[in-house]
Parts: structure tokens; C-alpha cells; sequence
């Protein structure tokens, strides 16, 4: 290596932490950046144009017109979401994310907006009927990586197999087809995935395992999190959260409470 | 001492001069990873990984058995459809030009859901483990062939011309002629074949098989944290395509002296 | 031997190497075959050696016709050595395997006794120290030499030969040429495409002269060279004598 290579070296490193270092997104009047994987309907989804839509989506855009700021979505697969927040390539977090304890580690979550619930999605003819019976020997349990469900299998099914699976919808494949014995997960899309394939899948909605969800905020951004609180206590007021359930989620509305289930939206 | 000799001048390179080089290319790598990691304000946090290790050495164990399965039976898929190709039986010579190019046009990707979900449902066929070594074998199976049948056609018409003259019998120029010669000439391709295996058998995470990048992605996913999880997984696919790579050059060396 | 070639045609795709070639040789011990490139000497040897099929026209060996059949021409083949230009050994195999491989595959040796036959004609050329060595680690000489042992191995009544020595500088050329001499004295019957005129002159005892795709002139080679019919081969002498 020649000197003057080892100059030209120098030089593109240089360039290269520029930029890099420019990337933050730190400025109150510039975009907020919203990070979500949209694949998560009715929740996070894109339309036939490849526009974002969905309840996050609609959140996120009241968010902005609250705080007066531009709002510029991410889509980001669910389990880069915590990096991208912890580097800076986005502000918030609005993905059907649960606000675990473990979650709020490495990052600060607003007050909850949302209470659902951890249930499974079993295949027709299986004789499952609640949790407890999966925790065996040669049981096979699918989970989605990086989800609720995946965080629980993990501490808790130590006895049967777990499958992980990038997707949601590889998983439910898998149940249908009988190759897992059942897949943990919300009971929104547990309800969601048992309509689709009600020949061969069998919901068992009744949750096991509460849980809220929450707007993820970097760690310590105290003025942004106040906000977003602020914003999530009026937004309910007035009836917001109301006319969403009614816009995308009237039928499991209806579904859940003829089966009695609690629905909080 | 730190140019490479000059292509007319008999001068070799030293030892010392060549490491030395090497540590300066080396230390211009890490600098320039360091500034980047450094300007990204990242807090790094090795303790949490560190309890997951179990998960990155049967992740990387799985790795390598499944491409060595997969391997394996490519090279037997590879031969095959060599063979088959040159069979004079046209539907069964279409049939395995058909293969290769379905298998070479289409996703891997594509391939795994296909014959996971499709086909070995259909058959009954429940273990993941042997679907995901098929259909990497199958995948990598389209390249060997092509590999094989570029190296066979690289033997020379003045080879075969010999073997007339002695009196072997077809087959018997096969084994004894265009074979040990082609497989000699397609060793330094099947070895950078293998190290896209390995690289490869990443993508059979689709279908929950606990490889390396699966594993790695689900400590990322229980610690929140990327760029601990990915660094060691980046290192331990160089720890296996590296020395394979490093053996194709080598062997590809070797041969060129011996023909 | 004998050889008898009857209105010899031999086409690849358009291009005409042989039109209606007759040449007939009576017990000859060596016969050189010469004449200008691309005239149609290797066809020939070819043809004679059975390794490709005349488009026309009938070759005879000793009496015998040399069938179409693809068993034929092998069996036919395997009771002859034919040596190329470029050596043609297998570059994977020694110098000992290149020899025996043949003798184990072919002629039905034993393992043991291919190796002592193969030694036997390492020995005999000079080249039983480079028994293990592969052809890239030998001359061009050396490997040209390996090739005739191997032609020779299973003690072929005839050898052909097509242009051994082109490859070969003047040294390694000589080399080559005394092992044929030697041959020819030793009782083998030769045929030899050639274009050391010297050797012809001095070895051969028949010379075939061809040229676009026929023969121009054959006899004994005092006849063809001090005292040609023919004025191309006068004119062809002329020129390739001249340096």
C-alpha cells in the first residue's frame, strides 16, 4: 500500500463519519420518524399503492397534527425496530408493541394504549384446549421472532419445541397444515388468522398472558415521551381510539363480545 | 517493501514485508468499523449476548452439518443430472435441462417455501430438517451440474482422440479419462460452491430450522440488540467460507502446474 | 505389410481433406507419408489407424477390409499403436500409468505384469527415472517418447505416427526420431506422417507424397527424392530441400 493510497484511505473513512454522524434525526421542527413493520393488519399495513395505512398509521399522523410536526413512516421488520430506535433512524415505535420489562431496558415506553392478550391458534383437529398443555415432551410451538409470544415461549416452554418464524403467516401455515401443534399470539390476529383458515385452524382466544401496548421512545427522551402521553390521554377523550375500533376492527368487536372476551379499544 | 514485485522483476516478496501489509490493510478495516460504530452513538452490550452463546454455537454447528448434508448429496444431484443431460434419451435430457433452469432462474427462497409447504406436505413429509437439505441440495445441485458439465466439456478433443487410439470403450473413457481430469478442473468452483452453501443455508430460517442467522436474529430479538448478535455471526461464516476459499486458491494453483 | 486405399473421400461438414485417394503399398517396413500442410497426410493416418470412418471408398490392411462398425474398428485398433503430434498423454496419470493404463483396461494384463512391461519400455527409452512423474513435469521429448512406449506396449505389429516431431526443437526432435529408427530395425512396421525429409530418405522404404486431398506421387524414397515423375513433386521437393 502506497502512501498516497493510504491518504485516499484516510480520506473516505473520514467522509464516510460525516456522514454517518449527520444521519441523527435530533431537530423538534423537522419529520417525526415513525418506525413499524407493515405487516400487521388492521393495525400496520400498506395499501394497493404501497402507501402506508392501518390504526398505528392513522395514530401516528393524529400524533403530528397534535404536535404541529410532519410525520415520515419507517417500515422496518419487527425485531430491527429497537435497533433503529437505539441508533436514531426513527423517534418512536408505534407497532402493536408490548411494553415488556425487558423491552423497557434498552428503551422507554409512553403510557399503554392498548390491552390485549397472549392466546393460541391451534389446528382443527387438535386436542389441545389451554396452555398448560403444550409444555411437554415432543410438543412443537410456533412463535413469531421478537414478538410477546416468542419472549414468553422462551422463558416458559422449556419442555415442548419451539419453532421461530420470521413471518406470521408461515406460522399459521404451519398450524393449519398440523405441522406445530399451535401458535402463541395476540388475540387480535389469532382471531384474524382463524377467520382466514376456519376449515383447518381452531382459536383459543381466551388470553393467558396480559398485555399492553405502548409508543416505544428512545431511552431518556423525557420531553418526547411527556408528549406522546399527553397526546394518547386526549386522543381518548375524544373518542379517537373509539372510531378506529369502529373504522377497521367492527367485526372482531362483535365476535369478542358475543364470546365474552374483553375489548378494550 | 510494501509493493508487490514488479510482474518482470524476480524479486520475491518477503515474509516480513508481506505481513506487514497485511496488518496495515487489516488496521485500516477495524479503523474505519470503529469510526462507524463510533459516530452511530451505539452503546454496545456484550454481557446479555454472552448468556445466548449456546444459541450461537449450536446455531453455527447446525450451519455447518446441514451444509454438509447438503454438500454431499448436490454433488450426487450434480452428477446425475450431468449424466442424465447427456443421455441420449431426449424427454429425459429435457427434463433435467428443465431442472436446471427452473432451479437457476427462480429464488431460493421461493424454492424452500415450494417444496416445504407444497410438495413435502403433499408426500407426508414432516421433518423439516430433511426438506431444508433437499431443497438446498436441490438448489445447489443445478450449479454442480453446470460445473461438472463446463469442466467435462473442458477436457480436450485431443484427450479423447487418445483414449480411441488405446482402445477404451466409452464408459471406460469416462472413468478413466474425462472424469478424474473434469472433477481436478471443477474442484476450485465446487469449493466456492460450498462456501454459497453456507451462505445459503441462512435462508432455510424461512422454515424455522434452527440455523446460525436464525438463532443469531432471536438472541438480536431477546436482547435488543443488532450489532451484537450480527458481528459474531458474520464471523462465524468467515470462520467457515474463509479456509475454504483460501483451499479453492490453492488447488486452483496446483492444477493449473499440472496441466 | 500391405495396404491397399480405394477412392478415398473424407468430408467435415464442407470442407473436402480427401477426393477419391487411392495408394497402394506392397510390403513395406516403413512407409512415410509427406507432402504440404493441410494436404490431407494426418487424414490419412487417421483413416488407416481407424480412429475416423471414410464419407467413401475402402481400405484394406494386410488383405483385410477395415469394417465400418464401431466393435470392429476398436478390436482394430487395439492390435495397432497410434502416437500424435501433441503427445496426447493424460496429464492426471505418470509416465508408468499412462503405459499400463491401457494394458490393465484393454489387453487384459495383470496389475504386475503391466508395471514390469511399462518399466521394460521406460527402461529401454531412458526414462525409467521419470517412471512417477507427470507429463507437465517431463520435456517434450520425454513426453513424446512416453507416448511411443505406450503405443508400443502391447507389442503392436504396426505403429503409426503422425508428425511426432512437430512439437519438439531440433535436439528433442532427434531423440525421437532414433527410438523410430531403432523400431523399424527392430522389426515394427511403421507409418509415419512426416516432415523431417531426412528421416523419410533415410528410414522409409516406401513414400507416399499427398497433396489436395490425393496422392501425387509414391515409391521408394531414392526414386521420389533424387529422381521424382511427377512435377509437383519436383516443384514440393524443391522448395521444402531448399533451406
Amino acid at each position: 500500500m502506497s502512501v498516497s493510497s493510504v491518504l485516499k484511505a484516510a480520506i473516505a473513512i473520514a467522509t464516510l463519519v460525516g456522514l454517518v454522524a449527520c444521519g441523527g434525526n435530533d431537530s423538534r421542527t423537522g419529520p417525526l420518524v415513525v418506525g413499524m413493520e407493515l405487516a400487521y393488519p388492521p393495525f400496520e399495513m400498506s395499501d394497493k399503492n404501497d402507501q402506508p395505512i392501518g390504526i398505528s398509521v392513522e395514530i401516528a399522523r393524529a400524533l403530528g397534527e397534535h404536535l404541529g410536526r410532519p410525520i415520515k413512516i419507517e417500515n422496518i421488520p419487527f425485531d430491527g425496530l429497537i435497533a433503529s430506535l437505539r441508533t436514531g433512524k426513527i423517534d418512536l415505535i408505534i407497532s402493536s408493541m408490548t411494553a415488556t420489562e425487558q423491552r423497557a431496558k434498552t428503551i422507554d415506553f409512553s403510557d399503554p394504549y392498548l390491552e390485549t392478550g397472549l392466546c393460541l391458534l391451534v389446528s382443527k383437529d387438535s386436542d389441545i384446549q389451554e396452555i398448560g398443555q403444550l409444555n411437554q415432551p415432543g410438543r412443537k410451538v410456533a412463535v413469531k421472532n421478537g414478538t410477546t409470544g416468542h419472549n414468553y415461549a422462551a422463558n416458559e416452554i422449556t419442555a415442548a419445541d419451539v419453532l421461530l418464524f420470521d413471518k406470521e403467516s408461515e406460522a399459521v401455515l404451519e398450524v393449519s397444515q398440523g405441522k406445530v401443534d399451535a401458535f402463541i399470539y395476540d388475540q387480535m390476529s389469532t382471531y384474524k388468522n382463524w377467520t382466514k383458515r376456519a376449515n383447518t385452524t381452531r382459536a383459543i382466544l381466551k388470553p393467558f398472558k396480559k398485555e399492553n401496548w405502548a409508543v416505544g421512545i428512545k431511552k431518556g427522551n423525557e420531553e418526547l415521551r411527556l408528549q406522546v402521553n399527553e397526546f394518547l390521554r386526549t386522543f381518548k377523550a375524544q373518542g379517537g381510539f373509539e372510531k378506529l375500533g369502529d373504522k377497521y376492527l367492527a367485526e372482531q368487536k362483535e365476535a369478542f363480545a358475543k364470546l365474552g372476551y374483553p375489548f378494550y379499544f | 517493501m510494501l509493493f508487490a514485485p514488479q510482474e518482470d522483476s524476480n524479486q520475491d516478496e518477503s515474509k516480513k514485508s508481506q505481513l506487514l501489509s497485511f496488518l496495515l490493510a487489516g488496521l485500516a478495516f477495524s479503523l474505519f468499523t470503529y469510526f462507524v460504530f463510533a459516530a452511530a452513538d451505539y452503546h454496545w452490550d456484550w454481557s446479555s449476548i454472552y448468556e445466548y452463546r449456546q444459541k450461537f454455537v449450536n446455531g453455527w454447528l447446525a450451519s455447518l452439518l446441514v451444509s454438509l448434508a447438503a454438500l454431499f448429496v448436490s454433488l450426487l444431484v450434480g452428477a446425475a443430472t450431468v449424466i442424465i443431460q447427456k443421455s441420449r434419451f431426449l424427454p429425459l435430457r429435457y427434463s433435467a435441462t428443465i431442472y436446471v433452469e427452473l432451479v437457476r432462474g427462480t429464488p431460493l427462497l421461493v424454492q424452500i417455501l415450494f417444496l416445504f409447504y407444497v410438495v413435502a406436505d403433499s408426500l407426508g413429509l414432516d421433518n423439516r430438517y430433511v426438506v431444508g437439505v433437499a431443497a438446498l441440495s436441490l438448489f445447489s445441485g443445478a450449479y454442480i451440474s453446470e460445473i461438472f458439465r463446463g469442466a467435462i466439456e473442458s477436457v480436450g478433443k485431443s484427450q479423447l482422440q487418445s483414449a480411441k487410439a488405446i482402445g477404451l470403450t466409452h464408459y471406460q473413457t469416462y472413468r478413466y479419462v474425462i472424469f478424474p481430469q473434469a472433477l481436478r478442473r471443477s474442484l476450485p468452483a465446487l469449493a466456492g460452491q460450498m462456501a454459497n452453501i453456507i451462505k445459503d443455508s441462512s435462508l432455510l430460517s424461512i422454515i424455522a430450522i434452527r440455523e446460525f442467522t436464525l438463532n443469531a436474529r432471536e438472541v438480536s430479538a431477546l436482547t435488543f440488540s443488532s450489532f451484537e448478535s450480527y458481528l459474531p455471526l458474520a464471523l462465524g461464516y468467515l470462520i467457515l467460507t474463509l479456509p475454504i476459499m483460501r483451499m479453492a486458491r490453492v488447488i486452483e494453483k496446483r492444477i493449473r502446474f499440472e496441466t | 505389410m500391405n495396404i491397399e486405399l480405394q477412392g478415398i473421400s473424407k468430408t467435415y461438414g464442407s470442407a473436402r481433406a480427401l477426393e477419391g485417394l487411392d495408394l497402394s503399398i506392397e510390403d513395406s517396413k516403413c512407409l512415410a507419408l509427406i507432402g504440404p500442410s493441410g494436404g490431407g497426410k494426418s487424414t490419412t493416418l487417421r483413416l488407416l489407424a481407424g480412429i475416423e470412418k471414410p464419407t467413401t471408398g475402402e481400405i484394406l490392411i494386410d488383405g483385410s477390409s477395415l469394417s465400418n462398425a464401431d466393435e470392429h474398428l476398436r478390436e482394430y485398433r487395439k492390435s495397432i499403436g497410434i502416437v500424435f503430434q501433441a503427445y496426447n498423454l493424460f496429464p492426471h496419470y505418470s509416465a508408468l500409468e499412462n503405459i499400463t493404463l491401457p494394458l490393465t483396461k484393454v489387453h487384459g494384463y495383470s496389475e504386475e505384469d503391466s508395471i514390469e512391461r511399462a518399466r521394460e519400455l521406460l527402461r529401454r527409452f531412458h526414462l525409467l527415472e521419470h517412471a512417477n512423474k507427470k507429463p507437465a513435469e517431463l520435456s517434450g521429448g520425454q513426453n513424446q517418447r512416453v507416448a511411443i512406449a505406450r503405443a508400443l506396449g502391447h507389442k503392436p505389429k504396426l505403429l503409426m505416427l503422425d508428425e511426432p516431431t512437430s512439437a519438439l526443437d531440433p535436439e528433442m526432435t532427434a531423440e525421437v526420431l532414433e527410438v523410430i529408427e531403432e523400431l523399424v530395425e527392430g522389426q515394427k512396421d511403421v507409418i509415419i506422417v512426416t516432415h523431417q525429409m531426412g528421416f523419410a530418405k533415410r528410414v522409409a522404404d516406401q513414400v507416399a507424397i499427398i497433396a489436395d486431398g490425393k496422392v501425387a506421387e509414391t515409391g521408394p524414397p531414392n526414386q521420389i527424392f533424387e529422381n521424382p515423375e511427377s512435377n509437383f513433386t519436383r516443384r514440393f521437393l524443391s522448395r521444402v530441400l531448399k533451406y
